[in-house]
């Protein structure tokens, strides 16, 4: 396990946490913020956290993998904190260190697993790989399921890029990239 | 008029979405060219999970469409539209981080050079036309039809810069242009449906959409008009079993097409979840 201060070090210099230095906790983020009622700390009261150095802590936050991406907290923050990116920055820390792997994580991957297959996603796809480790989430969809096959609206053959090897040689480039930084 | 075009993953597969945006499209004479080849944006999954790959996705269509010697990028979803955004703002900044996904690309004999407008197909319309270019092909009076604009999320946030960020109004003019009333206190315009968390949350995600969508009824809005396929997929199927007040939630391009006198089936309006009703 990684100590607190080696993980606030690596937040703020390689994932550009230091930003959050300037926030004056004020709590315009936590009071738009649509699901902040369910996440353990607010976003005001996880940046507080982190800057003391309770990054272990943090990192075992719900709030991160709450965030919604909604760019609420970011517009009415007084000193222009990209507080989305930081919670971007920190499910990565998160999954870094090994937290076991929340409902959100299971769904990002079960999103990228066609896209790095295939180029491009049909929610079938991302829906039956998120179903493999959630059964009652997918049965719990069968209904609405079933009313999309009637409107024609579930696309069953998996999408592709036509050049998938050119989009491979690309994404494999990129991890190659990702690993050494 | 002519413009890139990038669909996006959930294009094809929404209620009638593609339908309408061709038809209308070609009646006002905007000549939509599909990126050739387009991958997956990436989007909120992986900026959430990957680093460099983030930005290759995005950057890899914008490489694409810069090779088709196009110089604009229309979305539809506005998740693609931040997305692609928010990496050409990045790479603009980050010298190192553009040069290893210019590393990447290579390896396709692709190049990014970030010399693009990345924009929403509903702003393109409000902005590059004229309002006559548009009332000129109204057919059915829809002065009658009160439509409550739902912009969500990813439009106008983070950057601001096309609408105001808390009480936008682009769309409110669009409804205005075709004769139809947009319901003017609808305060719920801009809150979030949850995207994706729907799938995993969908018990913290439903009271959200209930917002959205009580917000519309109380206040007698006959439809909720969206510009993004998540959004119009969440508030419309949020609605299904939910034993409370329904209201249809079509995309802005299919009420244009109900102005300009297009069928209901023509726009694909029997393949929303809680039905379509015109009754103006
Ligand atoms: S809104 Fe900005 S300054 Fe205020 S508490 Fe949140 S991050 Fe800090
Ligand atoms: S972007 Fe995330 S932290 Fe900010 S208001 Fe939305 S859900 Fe909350």
């Amino acid at each position: 396990m990684m100590t607190d201060s080696v993980l606030r070090d690596r937040f703020f210099k390689k994932y550009h946490g230091q930003e959050i230095e300037n926030c004056i906790q004020c709590g315009m983020c936590s009071g738009s913020c649509p699901l902040a009622p369910h996440m353990d700390f607010g976003p005001r009261q996880l940046f507080a956290m982190a800057r003391e150095g309770d990054m272990n802590e943090v990192l075992h936050a719900n709030t991160i993998w709450l965030c919604v991406s909604c760019y609420n907290c970011v517009v009415k923050c007084p000193r222009g904190i990209s507080i989305t990116d930081h919670m971007y920055s920190l499910k990565k820390m998160a999954t870094e260190v090994g937290i076991k792997p929340p409902k959100m994580l299971h769904l990002y991957r079960s999103f990228n697993a066609p896209v790095e297959k295939n180029g491009r996603l049909t929610d079938v796809m991302a829906m039956a790989g998120y179903g493999l480790r959630h059964p009652g989430a997918a049965m719990a969809n069968v209904p609405l399921g079933l009313k999309m096959l009637s409107r024609k609206r579930l696309e069953l053959k998996p999408a592709s890029v036509k050049n998938i090897d050119g989009f491979q040689r690309v994404l494999k480039k990129a991890k190659e990239l990702e690993r050494v930084s | 008029m002519k413009y890139g075009f990038f669909p996006g993953c959930s294009y094809k597969g929404a209620a009638g979405y593609k339908e309408s945006t061709e038809a209308v499209s070609r009646l006002l004479g905007i000549e939509l060219v599909e990126i050739q080849d387009w991958n997956c944006c990436g989007a909120t999954s992986y900026w959430s999970t990957q680093s460099i790959e983030a930005y290759v996705l995005p950057a890899r269509i914008m490489a694409l469409a810069e090779k088709q010697g196009l110089s604009e990028i229309v979305n539809v979803c506005n998740a693609c539209y931040s997305t692609l955004r928010k990496a050409q703002e990045k790479l603009a900044q980050d010298n190192d981080l553009n040069e290893k996904v210019n590393l990447a690309l290579a390896e396709e004999g692709l190049k990014y050079t970030g010399n693009l407008n990345i924009r929403h197909l509903m702003e393109v319309i409000v902005n590059d036309l004229n309002a006559d270019d548009i009332k000129k092909h109204i057919k059915k009076d829809l002065s009658g039809f009160v439509v409550a604009p739902y912009y969500g999320c990813q439009l106008n946030r983070p950057w601001a810069d096309i609408d105001d960020a808390h009480y936008p109004v682009l769309m409110d003019r669009l409804i205005e242009m075709v004769g139809a009333k947009p319901l003017k206190n609808y305060s719920a315009k801009t809150e979030c449906c949850g995207a994706a968390h729907m799938v995993a949350h969908k018990d913290l995600c439903m009271p959200l959409n209930n917002r959205i969508v009580k917000d519309a009824v109380s206040k007698s809005a006959q439809t909720i008009c969206t510009l993004c396929p998540l959004c119009q997929f969440n508030v419309d199927a949020s609605q299904y079993k939910s034993g409370l007040p329904m209201v249809p939630v079509i995309f802005f391009t299919q009420m244009m097409g109900l102005a300009f006198g297009l069928s209901e089936k023509d726009l694909k309006l029997q393949k929303l979840l809680t039905p379509f009703k015109l009754a103006v």
